[in-house]
């Protein structure tokens, strides 16, 4: 398709057309620069990142900020839990989106009807953040791992995501898989599963993104540190400014302590390069999924 | 498949009973299936939806929703609520951090999907799309950290104001700037996913129509006009009921993370009220009353903004 679009030009004003791209080079240039920003202050001699005075090339080159970030053993122990939370989370999610969009393909089912309201009621209306909160509290999630799984590890969105997806599928693959003796289970895990891949890749990429960004749930359902993800980690420095790293190191020399401080300045932007990283190296492979499902989403519209 | 049809159909009249007995099994089974989940979004989402009743009673915490200790209190905390002093700034600041949103944040993708469109190098216009997606990845504590660290005192959004003769301060902690900070950060984030939608539907509007307006001699302006904008209407249309809809849904994340107590004047809105009310405060029942207080007028709002679409574009969401 793109490629028909190129030969057909379009006319116009040779100032207008520069203009258009001068825009969109620009508009380019403002999304991507602020990252590659932190990376080159990040870089930098601390003296230099602390002044902020960085704009195109690190100036000196330094790693002190990311050999301070690595000793910082509240840092492992946050990259840790956001992985802990990362591999049930997804695998459950899968796993739910599955068992609840299969059934809805069988359009004769008793009380589908019924079961279709169920799901639909709560992409409308939500009991909001205070219920939701006694809710776990009641439940005995408050301070709990698994306040950071349970609540999160099923979507009605992605639900009906992968129920269309599986209603492309033909049914009468489906009757013809029955004639042949196979329950419900085996249709679904012989048929239905193998080639629902594309659509789990979707709903997995989703899932991970969101569980590695979120954040909120864990300020309000953990109380302690010790089981508080990566994003309250990079909340308490990069917003409350709580760079007390210093205290877990050995007391040195007092011209040390500058060079740490000013370090400490620094860590931010390793800090931020560093947790970002996983999801920026994997991005450009994502997006595609991102870009279809947003797609699905959009037909389901 | 026809053949195999019509033996399923012989094969329903012999054994009706027999089937009849399959197909309770067949139910049974589906029904497995399905109810783990159906019994997660019953407690993860219903009893919280049940739990919005505390908006009516002195909830104390620890104690049950419904029972005799129970102390209904009927409209008292919504009263409390809208007569507050907080009420009038809540609405304002939603309003103005909204309407803000609605200005730049609706229109933004619609102008970029339609700019870059122009844009003929191929190779160009896919690394700048590209990259217009990468904010959306990267994590809203992250975004409002580089934010907060570009506007400071020596940050380089500060230093290039300077050149333009305003001083140099933290302006995280200046009132005026908060509304310019959270909808710059906010749009930089979103501007590109949301123009995805845009993206795909003008790549496929067939090339033949921008052929004929050519030759019918329309520029480049008038074929936007035209054959461009009226090809993603539909998306524009329900892309607006939602903004319209969610108008009174600022993105609290982003402001709790942006915000300070210097600037709660300006930035407070429902979300970080409950938070600091509700979550660190304590007040359950007054804060749940204007969460539901505020849910009601934005599903109204939701609800006209449908109703009108339907009537205007034939569009809607339901």
């Amino acid at each position: 398709m793109n490629a028909n679009r190129a030969n057909h030009i379009r006319e116009g004003n040779k100032a207008v057309t520069a203009l258009i791209y001068i825009l969109a080079v620009l508009i380019g240039l403002v999304t991507l620069y602020p990252m590659y920003y932190v990376l080159i202050l990040s870089l930098s001699e601390p003296t230099a990142a602390a002044t902020m005075q960085v704009y195109t090339v690190p100036k000196g080159f330094s790693l002190d900020s990311y050999i301070l970030l690595f000793k910082d053993s509240n840092m492992w122990r946050a990259y840790l839990n956001t992985l802990m939370y990362e591999v049930p989370t997804t695998l459950l999610m899968l796993l739910t989106c599955v068992l609840a969009a299969f059934p809805l393909t069988y359009k004769r089912l008793p009380g589908r009807k019924l079961v279709t309201m169920f799901l639909l009621v709560p992409m409308y209306f939500s009991g909001g953040m205070i219920p939701s909160f006694l809710l776990i509290t009641k439940l005995g999630l408050y301070n709990s791992p698994w306040s950071q799984i349970l609540p999160v590890c099923f979507s009605i969105w992605n639900i009906i995501l992968v129920k269309s997806f599986f209603s492309s599928i033909s049914e009468t693959l489906r009757e013809a898989a029955k004639i042949d003796g196979a329950n419900v289970y085996q249709t679904l895990i012989k048929i239905y599963l193998p080639m629902a891949k594309p659509i789990l890749a979707v709903i997995s990429v989703y899932t991970i993104v969101g569980v590695w960004n979120s954040w909120f749930n864990a300020l309000v359902y953990l109380p302690q540190e010790k089981w508080q993800p990566l994003q309250l980690y990079l909340r308490r420095i990069l917003v409350e400014s709580k760079q007390n790293i210093t205290a877990v190191l050995d007391p040195a020399a007092a011209q040390e302590m500058v060079k740490r401080q000013l370090s400490n300045a620094q860590l931010k932007y390793a800090m931020i390069i560093f947790t970002t990283l996983p999801i920026l190296t994997v991005y450009p492979f994502f997006q595609r999924y991102f870009v279809k499902g947003m797609m699905l989403g959009s037909l389901k519209e | 498949m026809n053949v195999q049809s019509a033996r399923t159909d012989t094969g329903m009249k012999k054994g009706q009973k027999r089937e009849g007995k399959k197909q309770n099994m067949e139910t049974f089974q589906i029904y497995s299936l399905l109810l783990p989940v159906l019994i997660l979004i019953f407690i993860f989402c219903y009893i919280p939806l049940y739990g919005i009743i505390i908006a009516f009673q002195d909830y104390t915490p620890g104690s049950a929703f419904i029972g005799e200790s129970v102390k209904w209190v009927g409209l008292k905390h919504f009263e409390t609520f809208v007569t507050g002093e907080f009420f009038g700034r809540l609405i304002q600041n939603t309003l103005t951090l909204s309407g803000l949103n609605l200005l730049f944040g609706f229109t933004v993708p619609i102008f970029f999907a339609l700019l870059l469109d122009q844009v003929r190098a191929n190779k160009l216009k896919k690394l700048i799309q590209t990259s217009s997606y990468m904010p959306y990845f990267i994590s809203t504590v992250v975004v409002a950290g580089m934010a907060i660290s570009f506007i400071d005192t020596n940050g380089i959004v500060t230093n290039f104001l300077t050149l333009f003769g305003l001083s140099a301060k933290n302006y995280r902690v200046e009132p005026g700037a908060f509304p310019v900070v959270y909808t710059i950060t906010n749009v930089w984030k979103n501007f590109g996913f949301g123009s995805i939608l845009y993206f795909s539907t003008i790549s496929s509007i067939d090339p033949g129509l921008y052929e004929s307006a050519k030759l019918d001699g329309a520029n480049r302006f008038r074929q936007a006009l035209h054959i461009t904008l009226p090809a993603i209407q539909n998306i524009v249309a329900i892309n607006l009921i939602m903004a319209i809809g969610g108008i009174l849904n600022t993105n609290s994340e982003l402001i709790l993370l942006l915000y300070t107590q210097a600037t709660y004047e300006v930035a407070d809105v429902i979300g970080t009220y409950t938070y600091r009310l509700g979550i660190l405060g304590g007040q359950y029942s007054l804060t749940t009353a204007a969460g539901l207080f505020m849910s009601v007028i934005g599903f109204t709002l939701t609800f006209i903004a449908n109703r009108v679409s339907n009537k205007l574009t034939g569009y809607g969401l339901w």
